[in-house]
């Protein structure tokens, strides 16, 4: 089981946002996502902190949120 | 086996080696730099065909790819092929036991319109067969005969690394739905033999086609086998795995449906009249979607909101 590491954010929206620099369903960035097998937990941990903040913003800016 | 990794780093690649993790949509893409160029197993769903280019493009740092290579044909694993491929100078190798149904692209066996699922029309350049040797980021891997998910997937096993890319045949916890076996092929028994095969190998690391790279193979086995041996302990207990893999899927494309709609969606899809006539013949069709529905619920991979039924995070059905 993974469940003993960070799991991944991915919620399987997948979707580019129109500048092409992040995912629209889990608001990572290209390299977040290319690179999230290779991470360490702590690093992952720090993302899931950056897309909880990420979130927060977005709910402040509706254009800006996710489907 | 070796000592287990410390469970916080990541297993180890080799070098030139990437992969991208997907989710259940989309199966993971295996990205091997060979020189300015780049070679890539499986390339997701189309809907999600756009984010897979430009992953690509960013993890591939400015090498060009050009060489597509798939386990199987199943939508999620090819999805991606025609848009990735459409600017030319990008070669596609299919398992050849496909090579038939690509041609024509008959959709039936290709099982598109049998699982209610789409993938735009592509066109291969090659073939690979169980036995075939072929070089990925500069070393050998072998094609090796998986079949149980799909008769004519294939696995990838680099022998010197015992590094396995086992599409859907092996996952950390479990394995692609055994879709044969409905329509009264060998697809459990396949299975079965294909566990076999992934033992004897003794692989040290799994790169499976949905979930994250795993190196404790043996309790991956373990588990397997158990759920194997479920399955084949009831015949309705596959036919019941399939649906709810179906559902689930669909459910991830749409995000949330009405029962209504989700029949509709099945309306013609082959396996799920299969499993209606030959293991649900007293449910009516809307009965045995809306019993999916709630099974769904109970294992948190669903919510239900009013007349609505919403894709949910929890226990993924596959």
């Amino acid at each position: 089981m993974t469940a003993d590491r960070v799991p991944s954010p991915c919620n399987s929206v997948c979707k580019l946002d129109q500048g092409g620099a992040y995912c629209v369903g889990c608001l990572r960035t290209l390299d977040e996502i290319a690179g999230w097998s290779a991470f360490d937990d702590e690093r992952r941990r720090g993302i899931w902190k950056q897309l909880r903040q990420r979130r927060a913003l977005a709910g402040q800016a509706p254009c800006e949120r996710p489907r | 086996m070796t000592s287990a990794p410390a469970r916080s780093a990541p297993p180890a690649l080799l070098p030139g080696m990437q992969v991208l993790e997907r989710g259940w949509l989309s199966s993971n893409n295996v990205l091997f730099e060979e020189g300015d160029r780049l070679s890539v197993v499986d390339t997701g769903y189309a809907s999600h065909a756009r984010l897979t280019a430009a992953l690509i493009d960013r993890a591939g740092g400015g090498r060009r790819l050009a060489r597509i290579v798939n386990t199987h044909l199943h939508s999620d694993h090819v999805g991606g092929n025609a848009r990735l491929a459409r600017g030319g100078g990008v070669s596609i190798r299919i398992p050849a036991g496909a090579a038939d149904a690509v041609l024509a692209w008959d959709v039936e066996r290709l099982g598109y319109r049998a699982t209610g699922q789409r993938c735009p029309r592509f066109d291969f350049d090659g073939l690979f067969r169980s036995g075939d040797v072929m070089e990925l980021g500069g070393r050998p891997w072998q094609a090796l005969a998986a079949p149980g998910h799909d008769p004519h997937m294939l696995m990838l096993f680099q022998r010197q690394g015992r590094i396995l890319v086992s599409g859907d045949a092996l996952w950390e916890d479990g394995f692609g739905a055994i879709f044969p076996e409905l329509e009264g092929e060998p697809g459990l028994a396949d299975q079965r033999r294909t566990l076999d095969l992934i033992a004897g190998m003794k692989p040290l690391l799994v790169i499976p086609g949905h979930g994250a790279p795993f190196c404790e193979v043996d309790a991956a086995l373990r588990r397997a086998y158990q759920r194997l041996d479920a399955l084949q302990s009831s015949p309705q207990r596959n036919a019941r795995h399939v649906l709810k893999v179906l559902v689930k899927f669909w459910l991830l494309q749409v995000g949330q449906t009405t029962l209504g709609r989700l029949v509709e969606h099945f309306s013609r899809a082959r396996y799920p009249r299969i499993v209606h006539e030959r293991y649900f013949p007293d449910l009516a069709y809307e009965a045995m979607f809306e019993r999916t529905l709630w099974q769904l619920c109970a294992s948190g991979a669903a919510v239900r909101d009013g007349s609505h039924f919403r894709n949910a995070d929890g226990g993924a059905a596959r």
